[in-house]
């Protein structure tokens, strides 16, 4: 096809280009006449129109780009009167002259703080003046542009580049700048000027029109060079402004797709360092993708990798390629919910979405998403569409800059749920009604076709149906009172659930826009937290269920006198399974059971209660070589004991050796029952190396009487270390006090746990309180 | 002409602001601030970190209005503001020498 065919513009865009040649022509004779009358025929200096006066492209009030060229700086002194005397003419002409003076030698250079010369000069016309100069610094500018066209195409990505962040890299504004933003009519101009330093001519002709016309709208209507398609400007250009703004963010992608590919062809060098790790990132290639400036392709285009090259792209971090995009569109993979949580529990799932949003994927697997696609829904402090909004939330939970929230997410063993809940969070918007209730209620039909299991849509669910309550209680209510706090155990129930729930309104307050998250609001929402942390923590003990109601008398039985925390963080399935292990306890003392997921594994032990139990399992897990990360312990009131530990297998020990559960599962039942001593079996390990004096910390103890009516709480914080719980659980024992719940977590190399403890059915007294203290201090240190 | 700042607490900015509404009080300027009076900041302890909160989130109001009503407004925000709890906030008064209505340059109390 010739240059001439590509370029060959609608009917509307040729109208549209008419009326800014137009603009242009009338702008360009006062310009002439103003020169012939202030400069007149001198010789040594010519006019020079550029940027969109060179282009031929005048908005209503946009700046007049001149370049005034000067043969040398010796014309500068006598021209300086008359220059002046020309341009105030314009300006009381009501146009804006933008003007540059320069001489034809340093337009002919390139000039790394003065990109915006060289760009200008793209556009380049002679106006007035000495034609020789101009033909002098045509001819110097483009010898320049021969030999530099890398440079400055280089130099024009990082510029637009620095702009695109400007705007937070997206397009997506509710407000967007038709001039500025990215995917706008610089934007489109950046892509000309992309393929004109690559000898190529491009006609981007609908989204020209689309962009040129509202530009010409908005000037008109502000009377000004103003390009913020504002609220109130988009209700004026259409009649419908929600179609109207589907209809610009349209353009824009198509635009912002193009510059994508002329970006990527600008950007990498193999020669420069930046070349180097692109190409050493293709070495992350695999049988189905190819990994080639940080971009991936696929290796067999019509083969159907399911979600997996989202996957590939989000756990490496990397975008897919325009022609990836391109091949890709409105792909639409079967699949199924472990996909799902494969590709959220990537550390950088929001790579994985966005790109699923570009080729039209997100809404072929997920139709909901359609509706809040290009959604615009006004508000004073949102700043992008409801889309946008949540990759933007996701995408925070990847970088959280505050340490007490990064901490916290640390805490989260299936940050995936946080990122699934922040996908729907929002999902009801634009309906009209209430937006949680709605989001909600989508969530519960998205969950239930993808077939969640129902622990996990319980979960998601949870936290799309309260997305809003950590937001309104952190401004909307004392937190000093404590019926605030029993308010948010009413809502929240669970630590988990808490943790998850502070963690999402993070995310979802951060992407309202760059600036919502201030200081303020960021204490408001930790003291939220930790008021609702206290009060759950400290209440673990207190709630025990009676007269379970809703349950079968099986079921009734087994629960009753157990913590709430218990029927909170356990599924019917889990109580079911627990009932029938209980029941085992008919024929022998002790009933163990060893489940796996993955290298996660969980024993879960019953038993009537004895003396030194919970201290003797942990001892046992810990004599095998396995790393307990959490731990429970609670009793009901018959009298039976439930204790759970979840411990990893990093060494592949049981998975690679079946037989040894069974030996693992042995060695738990005889220490249960009182067969054989975990001490004996610990002290046989090999001690490992201590942690290195950085990591090293100093560990707290800290006994508390006031917690609960019936118990003194212990909460401890100590390197962990094998063998750590049970030391402590044993020094527990030997102080005579009976251990009554349990709560043990792992984070990194710290242990943090938390006990519930009685003497002689009540809370310790003061003087063996301290004592305890000092016994447990000296455990956490192996002394 | 009076202005009355006052920091408060943060839940208690919208039944201030309901009750200044009822007496026909309603430009104000609202500003999220963290401070600390005597109320000072203490230690919360979370997971065996120790962090020191120092600055509290506060909410601060600020508004200009007639000297003859700003007795009955800084009554009426007071009474609202109030939970008789240490933190409850200050209310501080000063005067005002002018007021111009930028749009159309009013002057004095026309301008509030």
């Amino acid at each position: 096809m010739s240059d001439s065919a590509v370029l060959a513009r609608s009917p509307e865009a040729e109208s549209l280009a008419h009326t800014l040649a137009s603009r242009t022509s009338d702008v360009e004779d006062l310009v002439r006449s103003a020169w012939a009358r202030f400069i007149g025929a001198r010789s040594g200096v010519a006019l020079a129109a550029t940027g969109g006066f060179g282009r031929r492209e005048l908005f209503p009030h946009s700046d007049v780009d001149l370049l005034i060229a000067v043969e040398s700086e010796s014309e500068l002194s006598a021209l300086r009167d008359p220059l002046e005397a020309f341009l105030r003419h314009l300006w009381d002409a009501d146009l804006r002259p933008s003007h540059a003076v320069q001489t034809v030698a340093y337009c002919g250079a390139g000039h790394e703080d003065n990109l915006e010369l060289s760009i200008s000069l793209l556009d380049r016309r002679y106006v007035a003046g000495d034609p020789g100069v101009f033909r002098s610094l045509d001819e110097r500018f483009s010898a320049f542009l021969a030999k530099s066209k890398l440079a400055l195409a280089r130099a024009l990505a990082a510029k637009t580049e620095a702009r695109h962040a400007k705007f937070q890299n997206t397009i997506y504004h509710l407000e967007p700048d038709v001039k500025n933003a990215p995917g706008a009519l610089r934007d489109l101009q950046t892509v000309r000027w992309f393929r004109q330093l690559r000898g190529q001519q491009i006609a981007l002709d609908a989204p020209f029109e689309f962009l040129t016309r509202t530009r010409i709208r908005l000037h008109e209507i502000f009377g000004r060079d103003y390009n913020v398609l504002s609220f109130e400007a988009q209700d004026t250009i259409w009649d419908d402004a929600a179609a109207g703004m589907r209809g610009y963010f349209q353009y824009a992608r198509a635009v912002e797709r193009e510059l994508e590919r002329s970006l990527e062809h600008a950007s990498t060098d193999p020669g420069t360092l930046l070349g180097r790790f692109h190409d050493w990132r293709s070495r992350l290639s695999t049988s189905e993708f190819t990994v080639s400036r940080d971009r991936v392709l696929l290796r067999d285009p019509g083969r159907d990798t399911g979600l997996r090259v989202f996957e590939f792209a989000a756990r490496h971090g990397l975008r897919l390629a325009p022609d990836t995009v391109e091949r890709l569109a409105s792909y639409a993979p079967r699949v199924s919910w472990a996909d799902w949580k494969a590709l959220l529990s990537t550390d950088h799932a929001s790579v994985a979405f966005r790109a699923m949003q570009q080729t039209g994927t997100l809404s072929a697997v997920l139709p909901e998403w359609r509706r809040i696609e290009s959604l615009v829904v006004r508000d004073f402090y949102h700043r992008y569409t409801v889309d946008e909004h949540t990759l933007v939330a996701i995408a925070s939970l990847e970088s959280v800059r505050d340490a007490r929230f990064a901490n916290l997410l640390t805490e989260i063993p299936d940050p995936w749920i946080v990122r699934f809940a922040l996908l729907l969070h929002d999902i009801g918007k634009g309906s009209g009604g209430d937006h949680v209730t709605e989001s909600a209620r989508i969530a519960g039909e998205v969950l239930a076709r993808l077939d969640a299991p129902g622990q996990d849509r319980a979960a998601i669910e949870f936290l799309v149906r309260h997305h809003l309550e950590l937001s309104t209680v952190m401004t909307g209510r004392d937190l000093e009172d404590s019926a605030t706090a029993q308010h948010l155990v009413s809502r929240v129930e669970t630590v988990e659930r808490l943790k998850q729930l502070a963690m999402l309104t993070y995310a979802d307050i951060t992407a309202v826009n760059p600036e919502a998250m201030t200081p303020w609001r960021l204490e408001q929402l930790w003291r939220t937290y930790l008021l609702a942390h206290r009060a759950l923590t400290t209440g673990l003990y207190s709630e025990r269920i009676h007269a379970s109601v809703d349950v079968s008398a099986g079921r009734a039985a087994f629960l009753e006198g157990l913590p709430v925390r218990y029927l909170r963080t356990h599924s019917f399935e889990q109580i079911d399974a627990h009932v029938a292990l209980a029941r085992e306890l008919e024929s022998r003392a002790v009933a163990v059971e060893i489940a796996h997921d993955r290298r996660i594994y969980t024993l879960t032990l019953m038993a009537r209660d004895r003396s030194g139990l919970f201290a003797g399992i942990a001892g046992a897990i810990s004599a095998f070589g396995l790393s307990i990360l959490k731990a429970e312990a609670f009793s009901n009131m018959q009298g039976i004991i439930v204790d759970t530990f979840t411990f990893a297998d990093s060494n592949r020990m049981l998975e690679l050796n079946p037989t040894e559960v069974d030996r693992l599962r042995a060695m738990v039942r005889r220490v249960a029952e009182g067969r054989q001593d975990p001490g004996q079996l610990l002290r046989a390990r090999p001690k490992p190396a201590p942690p290195s004096r950085q990591a090293r910390f100093e560990p707290s103890v800290r006994v508390t009487n006031g917690a609960s009516d019936t118990a003194t709480l212990v909460e401890i914080v100590a390197e962990d270390r094998p063998g750590l719980l049970y030391d402590l659980a044993r020094a527990i024992s030997d102080a005579d006090c009976n251990i009554e719940v349990v709560l043990i977590d792992t984070e990194a190399h710290k242990a943090l746990d938390v006990f519930y403890v009685t003497a002689l059915g009540g809370k310790l007294p003061e003087p063996r309180a301290m004592e305890l203290q000092s016994a447990l201090l000296s455990a956490c240190e192996g002394r | 002409m009076k202005k009355i700042e006052a920091v408060i607490q943060p839940h208690k900015l919208e039944d201030v602001k309901e009750a200044l509404k009822g007496i026909g009080i309603d430009g104000m300027t609202v500003i999220e601030v963290r401070g600390h009076g005597r109320q000072k900041g203490h230690k919360e302890i979370y997971r065996g970190m120790e962090y020191q909160v120092d600055l509290l989130p506060k909410i601060k109001l600020e508004m200009v209005v007639a000297e003859a009503r700003a007795e009955e407004v800084v009554r009426t925000l007071a009474t609202a503001a109030r939970t008789g709890k240490i933190g409850d906030g200050k209310i501080f008064i000063s005067d005002v020498a002018e007021a111009i209505r930028i749009r159309n340059d009013d002057r004095g109390e026309a301008a509030l």
